[in-house]
């Protein structure tokens, strides 16, 4: 049973790390598309938009990054649940304030994703964050 | 565990900032140019509203949130929302004009007919990563007009600053 577990705090630590590094790279490519996903959202000034859409693309960037190569991987897995909590927060305030709008999660610009997919998405990555904190790199 | 709960926020503090630091430098052209679109609503900024002509310019120049206030202020320039109709109804510029982009084709010739040439044209769009207000500045200058600008920020920044907007007609 052992072994399984080890390989399976490796696979989700892998895989979490890996999903991560595509969200940040693809917003990094366009930020300006990143931070209308943002505004969409209704919570920030103008500039306060692209403000966290030049940030929050390298804070997934380098949480993917540690998660993927092991290194600090339980502070990069920390951040990653706390970030997949407040996404869930926000998801649920636009279902909440009646915004019909694109999670802007991953490609800008493409198929929209709904909140309540976009909330399923986030709590599964939550609860794999919470695992490989828990688990670390063992 | 105390110290082993303190050593983790240090560490995702570290990422934070670090992702910071990147995230500004990379994107600082960017950010300097939303930056600066914000500090100009500030009075003391408030110089010259008109812009120089962009002489036989093939694209429309960019226009920043305090020369566009001038000009609505002053009534200078015609405004011109490039968005759609819907979107023109939810929330405007207070005195623009609608001329979205997908119907440009079908009224660009009145618009050219009932406007002289050389009136100053500003279009705007919904800001972000909109091109609506370029493509449809290029019609513009394309049908012969001479001063066309685009105001980049567009919508959100204007609404975002606290300008007069309108909602509903045209």
């Amino acid at each position: 049973m052992e072994p399984v577990k080890k390989h399976l705090t490796a696979v989700l630590r892998v895989g979490l790390g890996a999903l991560f590094l595509y969200a940040g790279v693809i917003k990094i490519i366009n930020p300006a598309a990143f931070a209308g996903s943002v505004a969409n959202y209704q919570i920030l000034p103008y500039a306060g938009n692209y403000l966290v859409a030049a940030i929050l693309p390298w804070v997934e960037v380098i949480c993917g990054v540690l998660l993927v190569t092991g290194w600090r991987a339980r502070s990069a897995a920390a951040l990653v649940a706390l970030m997949n909590a407040f996404f869930i927060v926000l998801l649920f305030s636009t279902v909440v304030r009646g915004l019909d709008i694109d999670c802007g999660c991953f490609k800008q610009g493409g198929e929209k994703t709904t909140a309540w997919t976009a909330i399923f998405r986030d709590t599964m990555l939550l609860v794999a964050a919470v695992f490989v904190y828990r688990k670390g790199t063992k | 565990m105390k110290t082993d709960v303190k050593r983790l926020a240090a560490e995702m503090a570290a990422i934070v900032l670090i992702a910071a630091a990147i995230g500004i430098a990379f994107n600082h052209r960017l950010l300097l140019e939303v930056f600066r679109g914000q500090e100009s609503q500030a009075p003391a900024a408030a110089a010259t509203a008109t812009p120089s002509t962009p002489a036989a310019a093939a694209t429309p120049l960019p226009l920043g949130l305090m020369q566009v206030k001038e000009l609505v202020d002053t009534g200078e320039a015609i405004i011109i929302d490039a968005r759609d109709r819907e979107t023109f109804r939810k929330g405007h510029i207070r005195g623009a004009v609608p001329l979205p982009l997908g119907e440009a084709e079908g009224l660009i010739s009145p618009f050219a007919e009932r406007t002289p040439k050389d009136r100053l044209l500003v279009v705007y769009c919904g800001g972000y990563d909109c091109h609506d207000s370029r493509l449809l500045g290029e019609k513009l200058l394309a049908a012969g007009f001479g001063q066309v600008f685009i105001y980049e920020g567009g919508f959100p920044e204007w609404r975002d600053a606290g300008h007069p907007v309108a909602m509903g007609g045209e």
